[in-house]
């Protein structure tokens, strides 16, 4: 279950125009904030799947990241209920001079589990993420595909009852976009939640059944997928903001 | 019916009892599991950083041990002869500040890019982020705990035959590594607050060691001197480090308890404050 209420997210500037810490912000002159999410409510309940759909720095991977705990609320509430497992990056959280295992290893202890499952849990990693022999090599001889299947066989592992996915998925392949489809499907059939973002709008249709049509950070509509897609191009459109998403 | 009630009663107290101590059960159970977890987590961020900084296969011990030997190499040369105050084995005196030191001063450089190292996991999950300082300690830890090798081949070139003092090497090591720990925080943060002057951060780090006994011991140094130098808490652990392998005492109370206690507020002022900041690290490094 996941419950926002009027939650915002800040980000502050110092004079150079970088991304600073509020302690920072305190000691040093501060340039300028902004809001990259502001009063954002709604609610996800058990078995649904959602897509973020919205121009690029509209908030989606904000939001995303505020749904998988990378990002405190700076006001408002939000309530996450259920082990989370995320692919928010084509980096997908991997250090590129360890090799595969190394990397599933570290990335398994940190999502939740013990160094003794993680470990036991290796083989799987390897075989889902179909890496074979590469599982063994440095990951900076991965291609941004390679990384990502090895991102998501590791949160798949993890058994996550809510499932975050970014765009990275568009760079993945036919046969492991299969994969993550039919992960997907089966933790929303187990009750669980999938919220993805992304510009492959036929692909988020199979995935998601609800959208939520992101604008400046906050919610500009929330429906079924098909209804606020076609809104969206639409508005896009006739904004004359290029050609929409397909 | 009229007995009932006192043997209810007595039930309800002895339920409630039991409830209490399945509430504290419980309690202690998800300490341990809580320490479990902490103790999964620095194994996994500390292997994969000694990984990440120091490579792997034969050459990573090398590496571990080329730092303090040249560091004694240079130091000793000053010492001996530009300085010409060779004191009692001065190389073994040398090894006794080196190799503490290393550990604070690599604490303080890893913690310093720990953050920005980890940035593409940062970005990417949830994780208890205020043991990253204290993984980049224990990383140089492993490092440490080789480069000790250089006070054994000291102790032999100098024919100093260890005393029942070493026992004290445990305690030594505890205060050594609370100091680190201590330094690693607050320079983790700043090394996040004023990025353009991390270099600085470290070569104020690298003073400390010359405005301590770490050339000469103190015992060689003047009154008025010492009086400055004592209020370093690296001249307790030099000193602490000489007692045990040099001179064959016990280390005194004031040269373990000083930085102790230097380590732990710095660990009570800045982990509170560490664990504040780091709800915007993504922001800052993503």
């Amino acid at each position: 279950m996941i419950v926002a209420e009027d939650v915002g997210i800040r980000f502050l500037f110092d004079r150079q125009q970088r991304v600073v810490s509020t302690g920072a912000a305190k000691l040093r002159r501060l340039g300028s904030e902004t809001w990259g999410l502001r009063g954002l409510s709604f609610s996800i309940g058990p078995g649904e799947s959602v897509a973020l759909l919205g121009a690029s720095g509209s908030g989606k991977t904000t939001l995303l990241r505020l749904l998988g705990g990378i990002y405190s609320p700076d006001e408002g509430r939000l309530h996450v209920a259920g082990r989370v497992g995320t692919l928010l990056s084509v980096e997908a959280g991997l250090l590129s001079l360890l090799t595969g295992r190394e990397n599933a290893l570290q990335l398994g202890v940190l999502a939740g589990m013990s160094r003794a499952q993680a470990r036991a849990a290796l083989e799987d990693v390897k075989s889902l993420s179909l890496l074979d022999e590469y599982f063994e090599r440095p990951v900076s001889s991965y291609s941004q595909g390679m990384r990502a299947r090895l991102g998501f066989a590791v949160a798949g592992t993890t058994a996550p009852q809510i499932l975050l996915l970014d765009e990275v998925h568009e760079a993945l392949d036919h046969e492991f976009r299969l994969v993550i489809e039919e992960r997907a499907h089966q933790i929303v059939a187990d009750g669980g939640i999938v919220v993805a973002a992304g510009h492959d709008h036929a692909m988020l249709e199979r995935l998601c059944t609800r959208a939520l049509h992101m604008e400046h950070g906050s919610i500009h509509a929330d429906g079924p997928i098909l209804a606020v897609r076609d809104a969206y191009v639409t508005a896009a459109t006739s904004r004359g903001a290029g050609t929409p998403d397909p | 019916m009229i007995v009932a009630a006192p043997r209810t009663e007595a039930l309800d107290a002895r339920e409630a009892g039991s409830d209490r101590a399945r509430r504290r059960g419980g309690r202690l159970l998800a300490h341990v599991e809580s320490a479990r977890r902490t103790v999964d987590l620095l194994a996994a961020l500390t292997a994969a950083d000694l990984r990440f900084r120091y490579g792997r296969g034969p050459f990573q011990v090398v590496r571990w041990l080329f730092d303090p030997f040249a560091l004694v190499g240079v130091y000793l040369i000053l010492v001996t002869v530009v300085l010409d105050r060779s004191g009692t084995a001065p190389g073994l005196s040398l090894a006794c500040a080196i190799v503490p030191f290393q550990l604070v001063m690599l604490g303080v450089a890893n913690a310093m890019g720990a953050i920005t190292l980890r940035a593409p996991i940062i970005t990417n999950m949830a994780f208890r982020r205020t043991l990253i300082p204290l993984s980049s300690v224990l990383t140089e830890a492993v490092a440490f705990g080789a480069s000790l090798l250089l006070i054994a081949v000291m102790m032999g070139i100098y024919g100093v035959a260890p005393t029942p003092a070493i026992t004290w090497l445990p305690v030594v090591l505890t205060v050594n590594l609370v100091l680190a720990a201590g330094f690693a925080y607050p320079a983790s943060l700043f090394a996040l607050w004023f990025r353009e002057l991390k270099p600085f951060a470290l070569s104020f780090v690298r003073v400390l060691f010359f405005l301590g006994p770490g050339l000469v011991p103190l015992s060689e140094t003047s009154d008025s001197a010492r009086r400055v130098l004592e209020l370093n808490p690296l001249t307790g652990l030099f000193e602490s480090y000489r007692d045990l392998f040099l001179y064959g005492e016990s280390p005194s109370a004031r040269n373990l308890l000083y930085p102790f206690a230097f380590g732990l507020v710095l660990l009570v002022l800045f982990v509170p404050l560490y664990r504040r900041e780091q709800r915007e690290f993504a922001k800052v490094v993503g």
